[in-house]
């Protein structure tokens, strides 16, 4: 990297900044020094650094252009680089311009010739001494004095920037313009004609403010702002790839709704989506909010290989992380060093290993009476159990005689049981440890082929069976007992095969019995299910031991999923200490058991009982009787009562639960997952581990708190961190204006173009932080700002000199968000609803869009009622078949981090607008509300255009209007059906769709 | 109030908003014919070198075909039958279904050689037999994928996962449009759904209007091409003028250059309305032609979409992608190929031959061919109830390919005995994608996009090369 000298910034050329055209007459008669930041790195960056930067695996002639002592000293060829004032002396200026083949640079094979511009500025910087400068952002931001001039920061940055290049700014936009720019930006809706006459008609002279204030307080600024956040979170509603199922997830969106609405700082609100889980005390919100980094795709196909998309899943995260809080196209790093900046192919995977220490559960949210509703629940449990007696037909002298009889045959039927506890374990992958009662609890991640080896020991002598009980536990997948987290049924396992092992020597099983041997596979796969199902063979525990991979015992996971299976050996079997039992489980889906407990008997008669192992062993004898319990459970398995007792077992499996949503969990300390380079970034070439650790051109962790999440998502927000607040304000900057300070909003590295205003950019930073990261005050600033406030008419002067408005010397206007488009159309109908929060909801679209074409096909059921009419925001985003309207305006899907969107000008746009139900039941209803508003046409049709665009009507437009609807009246169509094409028309005025 | 901007200003004066603007994906001589002189929204610098093929139609079979029982003979698989491959031809492959030591399995179908090229092709495919001397085969692809999803997207954006630019954007991006009012990448589907979804025709980061547009089989083909009901067609087109009208004092305001390309793109709108009735409207076909295709005009199928490719490639369209999906033939392979063969073969061969015989075969690039092979093994699982299948193989498949700048009547490539590995003249996905990039005039390596820092290319970071062989 750079060694760091002053970072002086000069003002520089306008015309440099703005246009490359005018840029090769300024070069060859420029009077203003070269700025490196400005004008040399990008273009060693984008030419030199491939070869010639810190990547030492890529370096050529052992020649570096990104550090001076070297770029200053000789090569390979012996040759001076770079000559300080002497370009015809400089290695790099011959090479640049040289004219043979074998020794231009760039290379020619590099296909990336470098202009006759770029060449222009890197001679004439050398001539002026080849001087480095730290590169601006990567240093913690300044506030430098406020230029005088205007008493509004923004202002005055960007005032005296337009003193220099000689334009004045735009006047203040009209006072209507005004309210619905502001509204549609700090809300996502338009004001009414009410709002918009209020603020027109307030005289008082801080009715502007007040009007901010007002929009700033309204639950629809959380809506609005959440979006723009979904985008970078890349949230949906569905997995992805093939299969493309529903996931439960808008827990997290209202959760950034309601942060939003709340002001929660933005520091909190990035930690707790980073690590919220590892907060101290951490509340069920903090948790929810971990969801950022759960809207990874998953890829359910048959056969996936679901490590392989957990890597991908982390790739995107780093890349996420980098692009949102960092500015750093970290993802560069993936398959090698960074070509332009300082990050290194290791410190890519550091920053990976940061993040990459959690288990992704789904979290079930704990509504405020959880507590009260599981009480009421066992309280109805407890109420069925007691009242079976009273129903057994024949009454009590009936029940105790078959309890007698029971307990007879069963206490005949039980075998004394011994549980074992392994004294080593070895699997493939998960995790397993031994808890106190016996039971093994698996954890980590899961392969489609996992083997678990289990040694024990425990000698015995004459062993008849082993035997399996599984078991639900909180910490797995749908609670269990098995570790299937994706594709098959979660939360349940598939044991393939079940062998039991004496040194070399394969202990024979000759058959098996289980509790569910009637349960049926469960395929996920389409292709095969319809016609397989018919031949298909049922799973049960002697498909373990038949040598057939593709049968085996099998539960399906869920709610009261105990069983048990029971593998007799051939014969009395002695093991002697070192006996071991082998679990492979193989699926197309990962499949290994989760909670299980192995025990042994030496009884005969061992079966597979279905009593529970307490029951089972008070009826061999093994353990004192407990009267009730042993009734309790004669009752609940009485054929006599079966039409009471499967009531009961259905209860049993409902247990009141909150709404599920994905999060983070840091995995336990004993079990840390390894991060390792992968070489050239590909997930089956792993090698090293490395260790979490962030770039070294950045500051470095604290050493006193252990490198993790958490302390990663504190260190973004550190005081001498240089990019976090930067990138931030750019991003809000963006929103406003249409575009940042720096272009690539998420690309603040060495190749990204300098800021238009530096120094604005670092004081709005500084300024976010001092005021407690606050968005709230950071937008209030900008709106009331003069440059946000001013007409954004492009006139010639300005079209000419500043097309793209970069010196701010007018208002932006831009195409609003695909969300605000419809949003607006609906507001202007009066349809849109305020309800907040909640599943995803289907609106109008066509059937064909999620009917067709796509695997995981789901029906489009169009929401009834209020859910027909709300808000974008909350329209049901399905990855594969996305909502047809968002896609046209430019929505993304959530298959990446994107920090800007696309806004394109298209004519499926127009085809939407005219034709799609949803705008034309806008246009009915705006339609009829019209002609009820107003008897003449003027009025009706001031009525119509003053809901969409917010102004009253000129009167040339209102005689366009009029001469439409007088030609339908001609053409006698009826009333109704030409106020429906007048509102029609209307919602379809660039004016209707625009930030003004 | 600026009365001398006018449109007329931004589109002569000025010439701004190019790029900006629509029109490569969509419009060009169409709605921008005004705007963009050389008529086609072409990228400078573009064509690289003489194009041969102007558009593109690829068949994609998806859910991939069994190479096996198409054009790879493989007689030693029928030797074999029953017993396991070696480990070390299966040299720690992945599967997704399969165990690495499952049995062979051999050809279902006879083979026989066709054309005078001698061109080997299986039983199933006696349409695509007449049409031997017209196709290169190619029976040495290879993927990296072996999953349908990524594969598939594989092919299309040459990244495994979602959000890369598909080989129809980059292409309409780099040359743009020749139809003056239909979009200019289009994308139709006849089987059951696509795995790789959205993303095998989204425009990832390059400009979103460069979106592949969906053909769809119900309702309106381009979604909301019909005026909606109740809305007369005086008044619909009273509207469009209504809002153009409005716009356009508009534009004399504010003096924005979108407003102007809004206005252009509400004719196009207009004209999109008769142009895609009328391009779904096959009364114009001969009943020879339907017959050639197997087509009933009222009955979406791979048939019917096919006879639609030539229609839009008659009408300009740059890039045409069907889908037919459904061979995924983890049981009864035989069965599977029966099935779609009697959906592709017949109207596969006529797109070819009708092209030819009015003359555009030699200006458009067909492909025919899947995401990845299947396995010489066979597919069978007791719990999943499937027998006589294959997996999915990403190390060998098959494809082939006709028209503007390929080589017809010859056969690129060689597997092993067991059709398990490529001994001869791999052809990775890259490479395909690269030979199709230069067909149409595009050096892939120079075909770049900067985004999030890098500069990307539908061929990826690896090395890859054009297959000179399948050039004509």
């Amino acid at each position: 990297m750079v060694i760091p000298t002053h970072p002086a910034r000069r003002p520089l050329s306008p015309m440099l900044r703005l246009s490359s055209a005018p840029l090769l007459l300024l070069v060859a008669t420029r009077l203003l020094a070269v700025d490196f930041n400005q004008e040399v790195r990008p273009i060693l960056a984008q030419h030199c650094f491939a070869c010639h930067g810190m990547d030492e695996h890529s370096r050529k002639a052992k020649l570096r252009l990104d550090l001076p002592e070297s770029a200053h000293g000789k090569g390979k060829s012996g040759e001076l680089a770079i000559v300080a004032g002497q370009p015809d002396k400089s290695e790099v200026v011959r090479r640049i311009f040289s004219h043979d083949s074998d020794e231009l640079m760039p290379p020619p094979e590099s296909k990336k010739p470098m202009s006759d511009k770029d060449k222009a500025i890197l001679r004439a910087w050398i001539a002026e001494g080849g001087k480095y400068q730290d590169h601006w952002a990567f240093f913690a931001p300044k506030q430098a004095p406020l230029p005088k001039g205007s008493n509004h920061p923004i202002d005055a940055f960007v005032r005296a920037r337009l003193d220099k290049e000689g334009l004045k700014p735009s006047p203040e936009a009209d006072r209507y313009v005004l309210v619905r720019r502001v509204t549609l930006d700090l809300t996502g809706v338009p004001p009414t004609p009410e709002e918009a006459d209020a603020f027109a008609n307030d005289r008082s002279p801080d009715a502007y403010e007040k009007l901010v204030d007002r929009l700033l307080t309204s639950p629809r600024y959380g809506e609005r702002w959440a979006r723009r956040w979904l985008d970078l979170a890349r949230y949906a509603d569905t997995n992805g790839f093939e299969k493309d199922r529903p996931r439960s997830i808008w827990p997290y969106r209202d959760w950034v709704v309601k942060a939003l609405n709340a002001d929660l700082p933005y520091d909190q609100f990035s930690i707790k989506q980073l690590a919220g889980d590892l907060l101290p005390g951490a509340t069920p919100e903090d948790l929810i909010a971990t969801g950022f980094h759960r809207n990874t795709m998953l890829n359910e196909e048959g056969g996936a290989d679901p490590n392989e998309y957990r890597f991908y899943s982390m790739v995107d995260r780093v890349g996420a992380t980098g692009a949102t809080w960092m500015g750093l196209t970290l993802n560069c790093a993936q398959c090698h060093t960074h070509k332009y900046d300082p990050i290194l192919h290791t410190d890519y995977y550091s920053v990976m290993a940061l993040l990459n220490n959690a288990d992704e559960p789904t979290y079930h949210i704990p509504p405020a009476d959880l507590a009260q509703r599981q009480a009421d629940h066992a309280k109805k449990i407890r109420a069925a159990e007691e009242s079976l007696e009273g129903k057994f037909p024949g009454g009590p002298a009936a029940v105790e005689k078959r309890f007698g009889e029971w307990l007879n045959a069963e206490s005949q039927r039980a075998a004394k049981w011994e549980t074992l506890r392994p004294s080593q374990l070895k699997t493939t992958m998960p995790t397993l440890d031994v808890q106190p009662d016996g039971f093994i609890l698996g954890g980590g991640d899961i392969t489609k082929s996992d083997v678990y080896d289990l040694a024990f020991d425990r000698a015995i002598k004459g062993a008849i069976a082993i035997r399996i009980e599984v078991a639900p536990h909180p910490l797995l997948p749908n609670d269990g007992p098995g570790l299937t987290n994706y594709e098959g049924p979660l939360g349940g396992f598939f044991l393939s095969e079940f062998q039991a092992w004496q040194g070399d020597r394969r202990l024979k099983f000759d058959d098996a019995t289980a509790t569910n041997d009637e349960e049926e596979d469960r395929i996920s796969d389409a292709a095969a299910a319809p016609k397989a199902a018919a031949n298909r063979k049922k799973n049960n525990a002697s498909a373990a031991l038949d040598g057939e991979m593709s049968s085996g015992w099998q539960v399906l996971g869920g709610l009261g999923q105990n069983h048990v299976a029971v593998f007799h050996f051939d014969q009395p079997t002695d093991l002697s200490a070192g006996w071991a039992l082998k679990m492979l489980f193989e699926k197309h889906y990962a499949a290994p058991v989760g909670h299980f407990r192995i025990s042994v008997t030496t009884d005969v008669q061992a079966t597979a009982t279905g009593h529970p192992a307490e029951i089972e062993a008070m009826l061999a004898g093994a353990a004192p009787h407990d009267q009730a319990k042993l009734r309790q459970r004669f009752l609940e398995t009485a054929p006599e009562l079966s039409a009471h007792t499967k009531a009961l077992a259905n209860l049993r499996k409902q247990v009141p639960r909150g709404q599920a949503t994905l999060v983070m969990r840091e995995r336990p300390a004993a079990h840390p997952r390894p991060t390792f380079l992968h070489h050239r970034g590909e997930y089956l070439s792993p090698k090293q581990a490395v260790p979490p650790a962030v770039p070294a051109f950045l500051p470095a962790l604290p050493k006193d708190a252990p490198a993790n999440r958490l302390t990663f998502a504190r260190w973004l927000f550190a005081p001498e961190n240089p990019l976090t607040a930067r990138v931030a304000v750019n991003r809000q900057w963006q929103a406003f204006f249409g575009h940042g300070f720096v272009r690539l909003l998420e690309d603040f590295g060495y190749q990204s173009q300098p800021p238009t205003h530096p120094e604005l950019l670092d004081w709005l930073a500084v300024d976010f932080v001092k005021s407690g990261w606050s968005m709230k005050k950071l937008h209030r600033l900008i709106v009331t700002s003069g440059t946000y406030r001013q007409s954004s008419i492009v006139t010639r002067e300005l079209a000419e000199k500043d097309r793209e408005n970069l010196l701010l010397a007018r208002g932006s206007r831009f195409r609003l968000d695909a969300e605000i488009v419809r949003d607006s159309a609906l507001s202007a109908a009066g349809l849109l609803s305020a309800k907040m929060g909640g599943p995803g909801v289907y609106p109008p679209q066509p059937a064909s869009v999620t009917s067709e074409g796509t695997y995981g096909r789901i029906e489009w059921k169009v929401s009834e009622g209020e859910d027909r009419y709300r808000r974008s925001l909350y329209t049901f985003i399905k990855r594969t078949a996305p909502f047809a309207m968002a896609t046209t305006f430019d929505a993304p899907t959530g298959e990446s981090c994107i920090a800007r969107r696309d806004v394109s000008n298209s004519p499926l746009q127009a085809l939407t607008l005219l034709n799609d139900e949803m705008f034309m039941e806008a246009a009915r209803v705006l339609g009829t509300k019209t002609i009820a508003a107003a008897g003449d046409d003027d009025g009706r049709i001031t009525f119509v255009l003053r809901r969409c665009v917010t102004r009253p009507p000129a009167p040339d437009e209102l005689a366009t209007m009029k001469a439409f609807v007088a030609a339908q009246r001609a053409r006698k169509v009826a009333d109704q059906d030409i106020w429906t094409a007048v509102a029609r028309a209307a919602l379809n005025l660039d004016e209707s769709i625009t930030h003004p | 109030m600026n009365p001398n901007i006018t449109r007329r200003h931004f589109f002569q004066d000025c010439g701004v908003g190019v790029g900006k603007i629509a029109l490569a994906s969509l419009i060009a001589d169409g709605a921008m014919g005004r705007l963009a002189a050389a008529g086609s929204g072409m990228r400078s610098g573009l064509p690289h070198h003489a194009p041969k093929a102007k558009a593109v139609i690829h068949l994609f079979m998806a859910g991939a075909p069994s190479q096996l029982e198409l054009f790879d003979n493989k007689p030693e698989l029928a030797k074999l039958e029953g017993k396991p491959l070696p480990p070390s031809i299966i040299n720690g492959q992945r599967y997704a279904f399969i165990r690495p030591d499952a049995a062979v399995l051999g050809p279902r179908f006879k083979f026989a050689r066709h054309g005078q090229s001698g061109a080997e092709l299986s039983e199933m495919l006696p349409n695509i037999a007449t049409i031997a001397d017209d196709i290169a085969i190619v029976k040495s692809c290879r993927t990296t994928q072996f999953n349908h999803a990524p594969a598939q997207i594989f092919m299309n954006t040459g990244f495994s996962q979602p959000g890369r630019p598909s080989m129809g954007s980059w292409i309409t991006y780099g040359l743009g449009s020749e139809s003056k009012d239909l979009p200019s990448f289009v994308v139709m589907s006849t089987g059951s759904g696509i795995s790789g979804g959205a993303a095998c025709w989204s425009s990832g980061f390059l400009p979103s209007s460069y979106t592949g547009t969906r053909f769809r089989n119900a309702g309106d083909a381009i979604l909301n091409t019909s005026t909606p009901a109740g809305i007369d067609p005086g008044t619909q087109k009273d509207t469009i003028d209504l809002i153009n009208a409005m716009n356009d004092r508009r534009l004399r305001l504010d003096g924005d250059s979108e407003i102007a390309t809004r206005i252009a793109n509400y004719e196009m709108a207009y004209r999109l309305q008769t142009s895609a009735p009328d391009l779904m409207d096959l009364s114009s076909e001969s009943k020879e032609t339907l017959e050639l295709y197997g087509c009933d005009p009222k009955v979406p199928s791979f048939a019917r979409a096919c006879l639609l490719a030539r229609r839009m490639i008659e009408r300009g369209v740059r890039f045409i992608n069907i889908y037919n999906e459904g061979w995924d033939a983890h049981s009864d392979v035989a069965g599977n190929v029966r099935n779609n063969c009697a959906k592709t073969d017949k109207a596969s061969a006529a797109l070819v031959k009708d092209l030819k015989r009015r003359g555009l075969l030699d200006s458009t690039l067909v492909v025919w061919g899947g995401e990845f092979g299947r396995t010489p093994m066979v597919e069978s699982s007791v719990s999943l109830g499937r027998s006589q299948g294959r997996d999915h193989h990403p190390q060998a498949f098959s494809m082939w390919m006709a028209g503007g700048g390929i080589k017809g009547g010859q056969t690129i490539g060689e597997t092993d005995e067991m059709g398990f590995n490529i001994v001869k003249d791999e052809v990775r996905v890259p490479d395909l994608q690269a030979t199709i990039l230069h067909c149409l005039g595009i050096d892939h390596e120079r075909l770049t996009f900067r985004n999030a820092g890098l500069d990307f290319r539908l061929t990826g970071v690896e090395p890859c090369h054009v297959v000179k062989q399948l050039l004509a």
